[in-house]
């Protein structure tokens, strides 16, 4: 039995202790024990991040003639890591006052625990897949399981969240039936569903059996990813999750579909050979389409996300348009862009889940997200605060934290391959960010406190601690991104992509120790002239006037609703729109087909279809014969 | 000189006439009766087909008898025949037996009524709203 | 003489007998039909465990190719067990009142029907059986009184007795041809005297006439009305069970008799209108009957799919989705026997009977194929039996059979999320405590077969080749009868 045998045992016992115990008020604890049990076995695992051979699970099934094989590698390892923290603390999260609070609102919390723990399962089988049928299985099951998540929040999203997973799992069972085709298309070419004969038989494949295995996978990760144009079903099925399980599906588990699309352009088909696929001979080749597409995801939903007065929806859209930033960096194909694309997953997870989990927070106390209702609550959620400062200057991608590092390798290796406008769209992206994670900071915790908000007290320590380490890792890795491109690099040579040189501070150029130290010799600088200046003094925010007013409840200097109303206003909704409408147009043509079906069932003369048949068919196999 | 028509021939071309009316009765036939009647004149072509498939002119029938010499018909067809004479008339006699029940039931035998009426009660049956656009199914046994 | 003749007798004898019992003894005849459905599947056990090697039954004496036979192999050995095992399973004449015997005894007319269906090795027999099944059907459809149930029992025997006309035709063109019914004889003459359009005109007649209970493309509209307005488990038994013996009786035809890229892409073709027609009017469907009659239809163009594959991928393939769905479509339906009306009416329902919800989400995803559950890997053999051809044609049926599996996921899960919606309350009442247990052991078979699926993978390999051993089956004749 492999340390990988191990890992996967352990997760399904995992998963078997919290469908039996899991709706116990000692659950939480216990599962978020077990999950560090499988953190630790991943550290076991830790030389596979730093360039060890992958390691293989004793246990290989063999049925219908064709072989499951399980196999961890570097990339493998490094999203294992991210899947298992993330389960870890999402679980601890919940295993205090928020499920007690979950249970009495009605929610089912030990079928929480069970998807959370069968997602993580889930993942983990998937990552660790090693050929073609067990990545299907594992994708299936990731597919499916995440389903759970997403429905069974019924209560809770007033009804929105069936709609939401029903859209999802059958945007999702396309993409599933997508790597079906790829996998047959690829057990045609190879005559198994082993990846190494897949890549040997890329090379003798003709041109548009090429084609279509990339289209069909690419079309199978995309769809899990949530880029365009197969983004509507993502923003709403994680916003109306239960809150940690939004959190671990916000953070991880689209990313499955980048993990994906890393092994298509790494070692399965390779990104030279996808550029070598030309569209417009000279102009436009099939890799110039994936990277327009992940400028556009970019682009449209971050400022759909700027639209969103909901905390978990802003938050959601924006969790699409970061996909774009990696697709973006993996498209690029060289090692800065690559690393830079792979490192933005740990990033985007250690920020987006102490994001969401913030805004539960923050829900646990006032009952909303709704950010034209929230404000103020700095004064008393101050340590949520501070993690939702961090976490959104990560996800604005400004120094010093995590998601800067990464989004600037992504920026480099555009600006080097001569891709300006990609770079210009992308900075787009960035400021729409800026824009919209300020609106969210804002409309939560600053202005005036609210009066129905005035006795909300702090988050408790069960829900800070969890939230403040996921802060702590963007800090710590945004002080020295070298700890984590250390596994990207592995991962880049697992994947037999360039290896991104690099040192503890950062790569191209790029010191962020040094970076950071002059942000804190500054903080520090700061905070003498603060110290040294007149004391301030408290006052209650309605001892205060302004134009000319006393302030009352009703009557205050700072409003938080209508946010942004002229810029809404220039940038309206089309493109959302067109999105939505496409979309509809397919459900109404299914509609009518079916239409069309039914009236065949009901209406038809079915003797005369029977002799019509039997004439058609008759006919056919004379001239078939004679021809 | 007229070329000599042979026997044969005319029944093979009795038998797909008799299909060819059948088929056409089915069709057209408003009238559930008609429909079991079409359904018993097409059943006679194919068995007319069936027993012309092993049919020989010059042979004798397919009876043991102290005659000496002479080609027996293929006995096979007959018999295959008069078994499916048999499976049709049975066939028929449950036909006609469900006209008879749906007449009870919906008090008429006109194809497009009946459809309609059998749609309704499907329908009412699964709590829906009737295709028909009436209110409820008229009462039946 | 052999035993393997009793899984067709007794039930026919039992048939004829069982009114005059029902009045004398009225509940020994009630557990009669299971009872001697359990025998049956003894005898075909024990059967199967003598006879490695197909072998041939000659009724009365006569040896064939003159007298009648039956051809016992795996094959037919599997789908006579499959007959006995799903009337047991779906057996619809548990109830008390005066339509019991009536009940009963078509159902063993039909069971000895598609046992014999299965086991017959001679074409005319095959034609005797299907109007003995058609017969018994018409009778089991009607049996619940209604005006809808005769009405739509009687659309089926026109579209059945027209059909049944149709494959007489094509058996007269076969024997005008070649002079015998004998499948085996049959297939030793074909190379000579049926690989013309003759011939084939002759399969295309045999097809649609025993297609019409296969749910073949065009000639399957009576499968809606018939399944809503017939009992459930009638609808289970004739969607689960006697759809799969037509398709057998065709099939065989086709790899004995008629193995030609014609007669396959024939096949083909109506699979995959099959499968398109059967998901979409699925989609839009208002009760829940109706939606499995539909999505049955879609099913029953898989199989035809499947078997259109030349070689024994194809028989893999399909063997392994007639078993699927046999499980799972009777399953279904049990459930749809209290819960077959308005989708609308569903809402909520998880909350009548978690128990059924639970199973119709079991069965819902098996259909769907989500691995590890059996109906991944039918699909899978499906899939890379469709690829391994590399034909135009069979690609297309690949993505129209992709497509559909999108467009049945959607359908079946929100069916499945409405179940389990909260705060609504559903007006249904959870299944009969018959109905639960018979969906359970479904449900029961459908997970063992995810832990068994390398042993079951062997077998439908053994059976595969069995199958599509065309030169065996046309060899057990000079092996002689016994």
């Amino acid at each position: 039995m492999s340390v990988l045998d191990q890992l996967l045992v352990f997760a399904f016992m995992t998963g078997a202790v919290a469908s039996f115990i899991g709706d116990r008020r000692f659950a939480g604890t216990l599962l978020a024990i077990l999950y560090f049990g499988q953190f630790l076995l991943l550290v076991k695992l830790a030389p596979l991040g730093y360039g060890a051979q992958p390691v293989v699970s004793a246990w290989q099934p063999a049925l219908f003639g064709e072989v499951l094989v399980w196999r961890m590698d570097a990339l493998g390892w490094y999203f294992a890591l991210i899947t298992v923290v993330a389960g870890w603390l999402v679980t601890w999260y919940a295993s205090g006052e928020w499920g007690q609070g979950y249970r009495e609102r009605g929610g089912n919390l030990g079928l929480m625990h069970t998807a959370v723990a069968a997602n993580v399962v889930a993942m983990l089988l998937l990552l660790s897949s090693g050929n073609l049928l067990s990545l299907f299985v594992g994708w299936e099951l990731v597919s499916w399981a995440g389903f759970l998540l997403m429905v069974m929040n019924g209560r809770e999203s007033g009804g929105v969240s069936g709609p939401a997973g029903l859209r999802y799992i059958t945007y999702a069972t396309l993409g599933a039936m997508a790597l079906l085709a790829a996998l047959a298309i690829a057990h045609h070419a190879s005559g198994s569903f082993e990846y190494i004969d897949l890549i040997d038989a890329v090379d003798q494949m003709t041109g548009p059996t090429r084609v279509s295995l990339v289209i069909a996978f690419a079309l199978a990760f995309t769809i899990k990813m949530g880029l365009l144009p197969f983004h509507l079903w993502q923003a709403p099925a994680y916003a109306y999750s239960p809150g940690p399980g939004g959190a671990f599906l916000g953070a991880i588990s689209s990313r499955v579909g980048l993990w994906g699309l890393a092994m298509v352009f790494g070692s399965l088909i390779g990104i030279g050979r996808i550029a070598g696929i030309e569209l417009i001979p000279g102009w436009f080749d099939l890799r110039d389409v994936f990277m327009w597409v992940a400028a556009l995801t970019i682009v449209l939903p971050t400022f759909t996300a700027l639209r969103q007065n909901d905390a978990r929806l802003l938050l959601a859209w924006h969790g699409i348009g970061q996909g774009g930033y990696m697709l973006l960096g993996l498209a690029a194909g060289d090692a800065l862009g690559t690393g830079g694309g792979l490192m933005h997953v740990l990033n985007h997870a250690s920020y987006q889940a102490p994001l969401f989990l913030a805004v539960f927070a923050v829900m646990h106390r006032t009952g909303t997200s709704d950010l034209n209702r929230l404000g103020g609550l700095v004064a008393r959620m101050p340590l949520t605060f501070l993690v939702m400062l961090i976490g959104i200057i990560g996800l604005a991608g400004l120094p010093p934290m995590n998601g800067f590092v990464s989004k600037y390798l992504v920026y480099i290796s555009l600006l080097r391959q001569g891709e300006p406008l990609l770079f210009i769209l992308a900075v787009i992206g960035t400021l729409g960010t800026v824009l919209s994670v300020f609106k969210l900071l804002h409309n939560t915790f600053l202005g005036q406190l609210r009066v129905e908000h005035m006795e909300v007290r702090e988050a408790p320590w069960s829900m800070l601690i969890p939230m403040l380490l996921m802060a702590s890792v963007v800090v710590v890795t945004g002080t020295a991104p070298g700890l984590v491109l250390d596994w990207v690099a592995s991962a880049q040579a697992a994947l037999g992509l360039p290896v991104l040189d690099h040192t503890l501070g950062g790569a191209a150029g790029l010191d962020m120790l040094w970076v950071s130290g002059v942000l804190v010799y500054g903080f520090a600088v700061g905070t003498l002239l603060f110290l040294s200046g007149n004391k301030s003094r408290r006052v209650h925010q309605f001892d205060n006037y302004a134009g000319g007013h006393f302030l009352t409840a009703e009557n205050q200097y700072q409003y938080s609703d209508q946010f942004y109303a002229g810029l809404m206003h220039h940038i309206g909704g089309w493109y959302r729109a067109s999105f939505t409408w496409a979309e509809s147009v397919v459900i109404a043509s299914v509609d009518a087909m079916s239409a069309a079906a039914n009236g065949f069932f009901r209406r038809t003369q079915a003797v005369f279809l029977l002799l019509l048949a039997t004439l058609g068919s008759v006919a056919w196999l004379l001239w078939g014969v004679g021809s | 000189m007229i070329p000599e028509l042979h026997v044969g021939w005319v029944l093979f071309a009795g038998a797909i006439g008799l299909i060819a009316i059948g088929v056409g009765g089915l069709l057209m036939s408003r009238d559930l009766f008609r429909v079991v009647l079409a359904l018993a004149i097409t059943e006679a072509g194919a068995n007319l087909l069936l027993v012309l498939s092993g049919y020989r002119f010059d042979a004798i029938a397919p009876i043991v008898t102290n005659e000496v010499g002479g080609v027996m018909v293929d006995p096979v067809p007959q018999a295959m025949v008069l078994t499916a004479i048999v499976i049709g008339v049975g066939v028929q006699a449950l036909a006609l037996g469900l006209v008879l029940r749906i007449y009870r039931a919906y008090g008429s035998i006109d194809v497009a009524e009946v459809r309609r009426r059998m749609d309704d009660d499907i329908a009412a049956e699964a709590g829906l709203p009737l295709p028909s656009g009436r209110e409820k199914p008229a009462v039946h046994s | 003489m052999n035993a393997i003749v009793l899984p067709v007798v007794l039930p026919l004898l039992a048939a004829f007998l069982l009114p005059s019992l029902a009045r004398i003894w009225s509940s020994a005849a009630r557990v009669l039909g299971p009872v001697l459905m359990l025998v049956s599947l003894c005898v075909l056990w024990t059967t199967w465990g003598e006879h490695p090697t197909p072998f041939v039954v000659a009724l009365g004496g006569f040896q064939p190719p003159m007298g009648i036979a039956f051809h016992v192999d795996s094959v037919a050995m599997l789908f006579a067990f499959l007959v006995a095992g799903g009337a047991l399973l779906m057996w619809p004449a548990w109830t008390d009142d005066d339509t019991m015997p009536r009940l009963a005894a078509l159902t063993l007319l039909l069971v000895a029907a598609a046992t014999g269906l299965a086991l017959s090795g001679d074409l005319f027999n095959v034609y005797v059986f299907y109007e003995l099944l058609s017969v018994a059907s018409f009778g089991l459809v009607s049996a619940r009184r209604t005006g809808a149930a005769f009405a739509a029992g009687f659309r089926y025997l026109v579209i059945s007795g027209f059909g049944s006309v149709l494959a007489l035709l094509g058996i007269a063109l076969i024997y005008l041809r070649t002079g015998t019914l004998n499948i085996a004889h049959l297939g030793q003459l074909a190379p000579e005297s049926l690989a013309d359009p003759f011939g084939l005109a002759a399969f295309a007649l045999l097809l649609l006439g025993f297609g019409v209970k296969a749910e073949l493309f065009p000639v399957n509209t009576w499968v809606p009305e018939v399944y809503a307005g017939s009992s459930a488990r009638v609808a289970g038994l004739l969607a689960g069970v006697v759809s799969k013996l037509a398709v057998l009786v065709v099939v065989r035809m086709l790899v004995v008799v008629f193995p030609h890229d014609e007669t396959r892409m024939l096949l083909l073709i109506l699979g995959v209108v099959g499968v398109l027609s059967g998901e979409l009017a699925a989609w839009s469907a208002k009760d829940m009957r109706r939606m499995l009659a539909f999505s049955s239809i879609g099913q029953l163009g898989m199989i035809f799919i499947a078997f259109s594959i030349p070689g024994e991928a194809g028989w893999v393939a399909g063997l392994a989705l007639v078993l699927h769905h046999l499980v799972v479509k009777s399953g279904l339906f049990l459930i749809a026997d209290r819960w077959g009306g308005a989708l609308q009416s569903l809402t909520g329902a998880a909350r009548v009977s978690p128990f059924t919800a639970g199973l119709f989400v079991l069965f819902a995803l098996s259909l769907i194929g989500v691995p590890p559950l059996p109906g991944f890997w039918a699909k899978l053999q499906l899939v890379i039996g469709l690829v391994e051809n590399g034909n135009g044609v069979y690609l297309g049926a690949l993505l129209v059979f992709l497509a559909a599996t999108v467009i049945e996921a959607n359908y079946l899960f929100r069916l499945a999320v409405a179940m389990y919606a909260e705060g609504a309350s559903s007006t249904v009442t959870a299944p009969s405590g018959g109905n639960r247990i018979g969906a359970a052991i479904f449900a029961a078979v459908l997970v063992a077969a995810v832990f068994l699926l390398n042993p079951l993978s062997e077998a439908i390999d053994d059976l595969a080749v069995v199958g599509n051993d065309a030169t065996g089956y046309m060899d057990s004749l000079a092996g002689g009868a016994r």
